[in-house]
């Protein structure tokens, strides 16, 4: 008896204990509520040479070949911490928005997300100009077609990492006559039909398939079309949406076609030559990972310094030649037509503005309609 | 006399300092976390300006935007539980009382799998079952599956994943409360002209039901939060509410449909793990202890 009372005490004593702290805790308002405060008053990352001390780097897995960083660190005296820990721009924006909301950046210099997701975190106040004076090799190297994208007309907060496209991948054994985003739809091809969980990605293939321009389309369009695939995966047409993950199912023939994206497709056809990257008849989607500099973010002057290293063409060769991806550096082509001749001609690498002529970039969405969009889309991830 | 009285003044705070660490464990990681997202779960607002406002719809919101995946959740867990169960009985059973000098070996296999991490187990299944593996072919020649058919991507295997994934914690209390089991009763009931149906059903299975009770809950608890299964074994018309918490709080950034949906989960569990243990008796989850007393 008195044993059970002394421990009902106890789980009173806790309870007023845990009453006591959060009480401390929540004396205003919680770690979220904040409101943004908008580009207004965005800062420049004055670049003052030379660049020294320690910097860290978030970027993408698999995404830079194994002797860069190292060399950067031995020509700058720099020591350079290079994380992979962007898997999905949304979870890493989830992840980091508390931090960037009060003015920190985990103690990164510099993060790599994807044109939208760098306008995302502009127009939050988020994100540093970059110093001009700091990246001369940028200005002079940055391909022409990547100079004046529509959410950074100056590159003032972006300097693109690689590009790359969007497009069907297919098995040309299981799937020889897939050629159009169209034909994802078609019944024969029921259950072996992959598509991104990329919002930005996947709906506006299909709208492009079905004559929309995706940077135009309605919000009703939007939906339209994420109705169209809600009905093709309760069909069974569609199996799942995956990230990088169809890499797999593609490996082991449980798909025959997909969307997917223009740099995995090229590893893939290493170890299977049945499976292709094709340009899908209405054309693919473009984009690019940019190398951003996130509100404050330590040592950006050693930051700056890097975004200069691999605009270098002979330090981008080897990154460029590493991921298959559209380079966004000028003269790597020259420099390959020595070393790797093969690849010159890869349209998927270096592509002429003739091969991506139907090609679109992200649609940028905000606010209430990415929300009311991005809802509607995640619904038929899982329906 | 003074010492008698720091003595028993001693005796009383030691049991306040032995639970100290775990209750301030508690309450950091539990209780704060907790209420925070009690207050989040009533919030209204587009990401990231949230504002308290003793939003109660958002229960009823998400309770009826993601009544499919909820209801789905608990029979996918209900299921791997009850297969879970009837594969893991004979085994531990088997190790318990037939396993002689394997029983450690035995044992050492059932928790090798822990050996790897979670995700790459079931990433393996994934090539496991593939469309044009071992398993998928030996089924479809058995007609248990269509010719065309396949196992990833359906329900089955999200099933599968969460049985497999889940079943050493079923095995090992009910392999530990067989283990403990006086062997001299199920003697004794054979004296007294039971048979061993009879001695299993009356002496071995009621004693044994704590290990029993305990391994269906470890199962049936985690494997209904689970969204790794789903993810990976199941397709775009598997996903258990576990991918739709992820997918509300990574994706789409709606932290209040996130944390009522969260709630809501955590109360129908403790829901029906209530009348559960009432059903099965709480003797049976706490064992000897309350016998004793």
């Amino acid at each position: 008896m008195t044993s059970k009372r002394r421990f009902r005490g106890l789980i009173v004593a806790g309870g007023t204990l845990a009453a006591a702290i959060v009480l401390a805790a929540c004396g205003g308002s919680g770690g979220i509520e904040n409101s943004s405060s908008g580009p207004a008053n965005v800062q420049t990352a004055k670049y003052t040479p030379p660049p020294s001390g320690d910097l860290t780097i978030s970027n993408w897995p698999l995404y830079i070949d194994k002797n860069t960083v190292s060399n950067f660190d031995k020509a700058t005296g720099v020591n350079t911490t290079y994380i992979e820990d962007v898997n999905d721009n949304q979870e890493f924006f989830a992840k980091m928005q508390p931090l960037l909301a009060k003015g920190q950046s985990g103690g990164r210099s510099m993060f790599v997300v994807t044109d939208w997701m760098a306008k995302k975190m502009y127009d939050f106040g988020y994100l540093q100009k970059i110093d001009k004076a700091g990246i001369p090799n940028v200005t002079a190297n940055l391909r022409d077609n990547l100079k004046h994208p529509s959410f950074d007309p100056n590159r003032d907060f972006s300097v693109p990492w690689q590009s790359g496209m969007t497009g069907l991948i297919v098995n040309s054994k299981l799937a020889p006559n897939v050629h159009s985003i169209n034909d994802l739809f078609d019944p024969q091809y029921k259950g072996k039909v992959e598509m991104l969980t990329e919002l930005r990605d996947t709906v506006p293939l299909v709208m492009k398939a079905d004559g929309i321009d995706p940077n135009t389309a309605t919000q009703q369009d939007w939906l339209d079309t994420i109705d169209k695939l809600k009905q093709a995966v309760a069909s069974g047409q569609i199996r799942r949406f995956t990230g990088n993950d169809y890499t797999r199912d593609m490996a082991n023939g449980d798909v025959s076609a997909i969307i997917g994206w223009s740099g995995d497709a090229v590893q893939l056809q290493a170890d299977n030559p049945d499976i292709q990257f094709r340009m899908p008849t209405q054309g693919c989607i473009l984009w690019s990972d940019n190398m951003v500099l996130p509100v404050g973010a330590p040592n950006t002057t050693a930051a700056e310094a890097f975004m200069n290293y691999v605009y270098d063409p002979h330090n981008q060769a080897p990154i460029a030649s590493y991921n298959s991806y559209v380079t966004p550096v000028d003269g790597v082509r020259e420099i390959f037509q020595k070393t790797n001749p093969d690849l010159v001609n890869d349209p998927l690498i270096f592509p002429t503005a003739d091969y991506t002529k139907n090609c679109s970039t992200q649609p940028n969405l905000s606010g209430q309609e990415e929300q009311t969009v991005t809802r509607a889309f995640e619904g038929v991830l899982n329906s | 006399m003074r010492n008698q009285r720091i003595v028993a003044l001693r005796r009383r705070l030691i049991p306040y300092f032995l639970l100290g660490p775990g209750i301030l464990w508690l309450i950091l990681f539990f209780v704060v976390p907790m209420y925070y997202m009690g207050r989040l779960s009533l919030d209204t607002g587009v990401f990231p300006s949230f504002q308290f406002n003793w939003q109660f719809s958002n229960y009823s919101d998400v309770l009826s935007a993601y009544d499919t995946q909820f209801i789905r959740a608990f029979e996918y867990s209900a299921a791997a539980t009850v297969i879970g169960l009837l594969i893991a009985y004979p085994l531990a059973y088997a190790i318990a009382f037939r396993g002689g000098r394997w029983k450690n070996a035995m044992l050492l296999a059932v928790i090798a799998p822990f050996f790897t991490t979670y995700l790459i187990r079931t990433l393996a299944w994934e090539t496991i079952l593939s469309d044009n593996g071992f398993v998928v072919h030996t089924m479809q020649s058995l007609g248990l599956i269509s010719g065309d058919g396949r196992v990833l991507a359906t329900s089955g295997a999200v099933i599968a994943g969460l049985t497999y994934n889940f079943l050493p914690f079923m095995i090992l209390p009910i392999y530990a409360s067989l283990e403990r089991l006086d062997r001299s009763l199920i003697e004794a009931a054979k004296d007294l002209y039971s048979s061993s149906r009879q001695a299993f059903l009356r002496v071995t299975l009621p004693l044994s039901m704590p290990g029993l009770v305990a391994g269906t809950l470890l199962t049936f608890i985690p494997a209904t939060g689970d969204y790794i299964n789903a993810q990976f074994l199941g397709g775009a018309q598997q996903s258990m509410i576990g991918n739709v918490i992820q997918s509300l709080y990574l994706k789409q950034t709606d932290y209040p449909a996130a944390a009522a949906l969260s709630f809501t989960l955590m109360a129908a569990m403790l829901a029906i793990v209530f009348i559960y243990i009432r059903f099965a008796g709480s003797e049976a989850l706490m064992g000897e202890e309350v016998e004793s007393t």
